[in-house]
């Protein structure tokens, strides 16, 4: 029998622990993989090794980021991240002969319009955000593949052999000689989402409105542009993932970024983000994308086959987030 | 007269999808050559049918307020356990497995979504991907074929004007599963659990295992339309149904059911994947690529969308307005504006 | 009022956007090169006037300057072993049915040729899928067809089965002179082939290589011979190895056949020629840099030296996701090869970056149906299987190639 103070007391400690999982537990998971990684291979623990990691899924990562917005806010997923990808990338090799500024600015651009649309249709008209994301990708890709016929365009056509060397050297920049550009990027904007989540009114209203919209709308939180932002800096997220994936890729084309809708929730999921809002932080979308590029990592490594590395994949990501749920439940911190 | 008006468009809005379909069957008929003829609507209608069994299930997972990403790949291990064991264990067998493979995967879905209390969404991504590479695995990347055709051609084959067997079962089972969603009380329980599951958790209802019971439906209905396309075609690839994820939750939405849970018909669904598909045909006859085609299902599908929220927002705006005295308050104004 | 502004404001955006798209590629036609045949000349028989055009189009060039319609090949074909599916998965002859499917097939039910000549004849073409591939395949389809006078029709099923399904009754409802179908899937597509042959109209395979099955009701299969090219880049990479080495494989999606030739066309092939060469490992990651990328440096990490060589399976984002990975883990030595002439593989062919691919011309896969069908039209004899010519482009020749098809 426990006397009140003492049931105060371990509650306390309780929600602390919930607390702790639900902030970090994806960091245990990256523990793990890392001992389990260790024993498979004596060059795992290399920093050579976790840096092609950390690069091969570091684009992920960035539109990852953006989407941890909109589902931080209680709004599930942006489902529109693949055609911003491909459009904003195209856009960009499109413009890039009226140089480099004017490419990258219109393919922001690009992506901000439609991050604009869906902000106005989703924060505004409340319309379901995977629905109208979705009928959203549905209509970039119709028109995307119109308008160029279905054909994929290459920066050294659109714009001469100066301005396309610049364009593809973009995403292949070595900061300091060593740190490649994307994984920098994605670094960076893994910082200003964290500042921007704990630190500023936009994240404490975004996290009030993924609690509880009605309640946010109630106390007079501005729902509509807050949602609204979230689902701008979605996209902007995307366009800068999508300019840096074309220009890797050498090709505008309307089939750069598929996938990348559902691999970019899979990721936030993992790092603790729930999809009913309001729970999470960046710092777990970062654990969250590393444990993919490590678990893909790990696998190769141990020689398993495309096939079975799928199956591991989807049954991994099945057990941790119910490995996560069950024990926030355990604990007293309900999900959802 | 204002009332009237009301109820009028009100009319319409419930039964937008089948005013839909047949604008966009007339306009077909209008533009397209050689639309009405016997063969061609059989042609439609054996293009639906795939979709229209998936999105039985899938619309009654989604009254529950749940979503089933996971029924293009059960489609394709369907059809993938159909054509697989028919060498060894006959037609009738091996689609008893598909079936029951389907039922599996939803049982799992179910029982992660309704007792673990994962988000439904997670738990279906997870699937998945799971169940593709158990597909790839299985087939070891090989599509698969059966060298036998009786059965493929009888369920192509006419046995009445426009409905081939395959056809046919499935408008008997949307039929059926419509009357049974809508007319039995156990039915109506699925659209109780879906709007709020708190009231029918206390009203006696089983909410978890009517959760359950969606999903394993979803999963058989998934499994059983992938069955039969592998059947007619007696073979089936471990891609076969990435594409149809995408169709049928259009096609689900369009028909008028809802993401919120608790509203949506079957036979709307089905009435919905039946316009997509007479779009489709009729973009194809007049020569239109298939960037028109996911042009035009985008333009629907937004329209849809942003309709359903405008109404939403409009009748959220005027919620405890009495619009009589506004109307008065209006009139004055003008009054005196005139004056 | 504020509410207002943002309503103007978003309308203007929008339009904006729209204009933006519409400026930017709105305006890329491309100029057919076949003239249409003038109505005058009614005199001359249909026949005459077509086996005129032939002259016409055997001076057809695709778009990188080589000829549209280069002598096509016949391949050696040896006796077919009892029971293929018992050898071993690195004998040649275990996948002989996948090789060499289409000989010695018994034909049923192939319509007699009218012999009327191809002039006005109604062509339905079927295609797999968009892709700047398939734009390049129609596009050379349609210079043939320009040049004869034929109607061309084109459908895109967007890769999915159920959808070619649907075309395939669609295309027999719309009764044309002959069918022209690349199959998504080379097992789904007997049932599909065989259905049209039931209609009783001819039909002509192109690309993907049908099941012996299938064979059955199609006059002919016209395409790339995707394992013999395969054996031949195989044959160039044991020549870069120095018949030594460990190697890898980057495979196709799996599901079609692509998937098992580019895989076990160099599996086997190097187990003869260079028993010396030995396999480490091979993987599926897609059509996806990224993914590619940490595929190969995974392997650099697990193989280290061992690791000489690499095959990809493709020359665009498979070939730049390994150029990169090998370039972040200084090992520029490694040998790649790749599948395909796209025009970024043939930019990291001429850089020296990839070693060798595979000529594979589009132009002339889509112009060698459409001639088949001609063919057909004009009365002539047509092989029932009929590959195009292989060639592996290196950096020597790689300026011939250019500029690229897609």
């Amino acid at each position: 029998m426990l006397v009140k103070s003492e049931r105060i007391e371990l509650n306390k400690r309780r929600t602390k622990t919930a607390g702790w999982i639900e902030k970090f537990g994806v960091y245990i998971m990256i523990l793990v993989l890392l001992i389990l990684g260790t024993l498979i291979s004596n060059k795992f623990l290399t920093i050579d090794n976790l840096a092609n990691v950390v690069h091969a899924v570091a684009l992920l990562g960035i539109v990852a980021v953006g989407v941890t917005f909109v589902t931080y806010s209680g709004h599930f997923a942006d489902m529109s991240v693949p055609g911003i990808i491909a459009l904003s990338g195209m856009v960009a090799v499109d413009m890039l002969r009226y140089g480099l500024v004017v490419s990258l600015a219109s393919g922001l651009v690009t992506g901000l319009m439609v991050g604009l649309i869906n902000a106005f249709v989703v924060g505004k008209l409340r319309a379901n955000p995977i629905i109208w994301t979705l009928a959203v990708a549905f209509v970039i890709n119709g028109v995307v593949r119109w308008l160029y016929r279905g054909e994929q365009i290459y920066p050294d056509l659109k714009a001469g052999e100066k301005l396309a060397t610049a364009f593809v050297n973009l995403a292949r920049i070595n900061i300091g000689g060593a740190v490649p550009i994307t994984v920098v990027v994605f670094l960076v904007m893994v910082i200003i989402g964290q500042l921007l989540l704990t630190k500023t009114k936009f994240g404490v209203q975004l996290k009030l409105i993924g609690s509880s919209y009605e309640v946010a709308r109630m106390t007079g939180v501005n729902v509509t542009g807050m949602v609204g932002l979230a689902f701008i800096l979605s996209a902007l997220a995307a366009s800068i993932g999508g300019i840096l994936l074309t220009s890797l890729v050498k090709i505008g084309a309307y089939y750069n970024g598929v996938g990348y809708d559902f691999r970019a929730v899979t990721a936030i999921v993992l790092g603790g983000v729930s999809l009913a809002g309001g729970k999470g932080n960046m710092i777990g979308v970062l654990g969250g994308v590393v444990v993919i590029g490590l678990l893909n990592n790990i696998l190769t490594l141990l020689g398993v086959g495309t096939f079975s590395q799928t199956i591991v994949q989807g049954l991994v990501f099945i057990l941790v987030v119910w490995f996560n749920t069950y024990s926030l439940r355990k604990l007293g911190k309900a999900d959802g | 007269m204002d009332k009237m008006n009301k109820k009028f468009f009100q009319v319409i809005n419930n039964y937008r999808i089948y005013f839909l379909c047949s604008l966009v069957f007339i306009a077909m008929a209008i533009f397209v050559p050689n639309f009405l003829t016997v063969y061609n609507l059989t042609n439609i209608l054996k293009g639906m049918s795939l979709n229209v069994m998936v999105a039985i299930g899938f619309t009654i997972v989604m009254i529950c307020k749940e979503l089933d990403l996971s029924i293009g790949t059960t489609l394709t291990l369907g059809a993938m356990f159909v054509i697989g064991f028919q060498p060894a264990l006959g037609w009738g067998w091996s689609l008893l497995i598909a079936v029951l493979a389907g039922a599996l995967v939803g049982l799992a879905n179910g029982f992660l979504v309704a007792r673990a209390k994962i988000d439904s969404f997670i738990v279906t991504l997870g699937t998945m991907t799971t169940v593709q590479g158990i597909i790839f695995l299985y087939g070891k990347g090989y599509a698969l074929n059966a060298t036998d055709f009786t059965v493929a051609d009888w369920l192509e084959t006419p046995i009445i004007p426009f409905l081939p067997p395959r056809v046919l079962i499935t408008i008997v089972l949307v039929l059926l599963f419509q009357v049974l969603l809508a007319r039995t009380r156990y039915g109506r329980g699925f659209y109780m659990v879906g709007a709020n599951r708190e009231t029918a958790w206390l009203a006696g209802l089983n909410t978890e295992g009517y959760v359950i019971v969606a999903f394993i439906l979803s999963g058989i209905t998934a499994a059983l339309g992938g069955a039969l396309f592998a059947m007619s075609l007696s073979s089936a690839t471990p891609t076969i149904g990435t594409s149809s994820l995408m169709i049928v939750v259009a096609a689900t939405i369009i028909g008028g059911t809802s993401m919120a849970g608790g509203k949506g018909s079957i036979l709307g669904s089905a009435v919905a994947v039946l316009t997509l598909t007479i779009l489709y045909n009729g973009l194809t006859n007049l020569g239109a690529g298939y960037e028109i085609q996911i042009l035009a299902s985008g333009l629907v599908l937004a329209m849809v969308v942003l309709y359903e929220a405008y109404a939403l927002y409009r009748a959220d705006k005027v919620k405890g307005q009495r619009p009589e005295l506004l109307k008065e308050v209006r009139m004055l104004q003008e009054g005196s504006k005139g004056s | 009022m504020g509410k207002k502004i943002t309503g103007v404001l978003l309308v203007v955006l929008m339009a904006a956007l729209l204009l933006l798209l519409f400026g930017c590629g709105g305006k890329q036609t491309q100029p057919s090169p076949g003239s249409q045949t003038g109505q005058g000349e009614k005199k001359s028989s249909n026949l005459e006037e077509s086996i005129k055009a032939e002259g016409k189009v055997a001076q057809l060039k695709s778009d990188d300057g080589q000829p549209l319609l280069p002598p096509l090949e016949k391949k050696e074909v040896p006796p077919r072993p009892a029971d293929p599916s018992k050898l071993p998965e690195d004998d040649a002859m275990h996948w002989y049915d996948m090789e060499y499917s289409g000989w010695g097939v018994t034909k049923v039910n192939i319509p007699q040729s009218p012999k009327d000549g191809a002039k006005g004849k109604k062509v339905i073409l079927i295609v797999h899928g968009d892709h700047p591939w398939t734009t390049a395949y129609i596009r050379g389809a349609k210079k043939v067809a320009d040049a004869y006078g034929m109607e061309l029709k084109v459908m895109s099923p967007n890769w999915n089965p159920d959808v070619q399904a649907q075309m395939v009754d669609q295309a027999i409802g719309a009764r044309p002179d002959m069918i022209l179908m690349i199959p998504v899937d080379a097992k789904m597509s007997v049932q599909l082939f065989r259905k049209i042959n039931q209609a009783g109209i001819p039909v002509i395979a192109s690309n993907t290589h049908p099941e012996s099955e299938a064979m059955k009701y199609v006059i002919a299969w016209t395409g790339p011979d995707d394992w013999g090219q395969f054996r031949m880049l195989a044959r160039k990479f044991a020549e870069l190895m120095h018949y030594e080495g460990g190697y890898a494989i980057i495979q196709h999606n799996p599901g079609g056949s692509p998937f098992f030739a580019r895989t076990y066309a160099p599996i086997t092939e190097l187990k003869k020629i260079a028993p010396k060469m030995e396999l480490l490992d091979k993987q599926a990651p897609g059509f996806e840099a990224e993914k590619t990328m940490q595929v190969v440096s995974d392997w650099l990490t697990r193989f280290g030296n061992k690791l000489k060589g690499i095959i990809l399976s493709d020359d665009s984002a498979q070939a730049i996701g390994a150029v990169e990975a090998i370039k972040n883990a200084n090992r520029q030595d490694i040998i790649l090869v790749a599948a395909g002439n796209s025009k970024v593989g043939m930019d990291l062919v001429k850089e020296g970056k990839l070693q060798a691919i595979t000529y594979q011309t589009a132009e002339g896969d889509g112009a060698a149906a459409v001639k088949a069908a001609a063919d057909w039209f004009n009365g002539h004899d047509v092989e029932p299987v009929r590959y195009l010519p292989m060639h592996i482009i290196t950096k020597d020749d790689v300026d011939k190639f250019m500029p690229a098809q897609w």
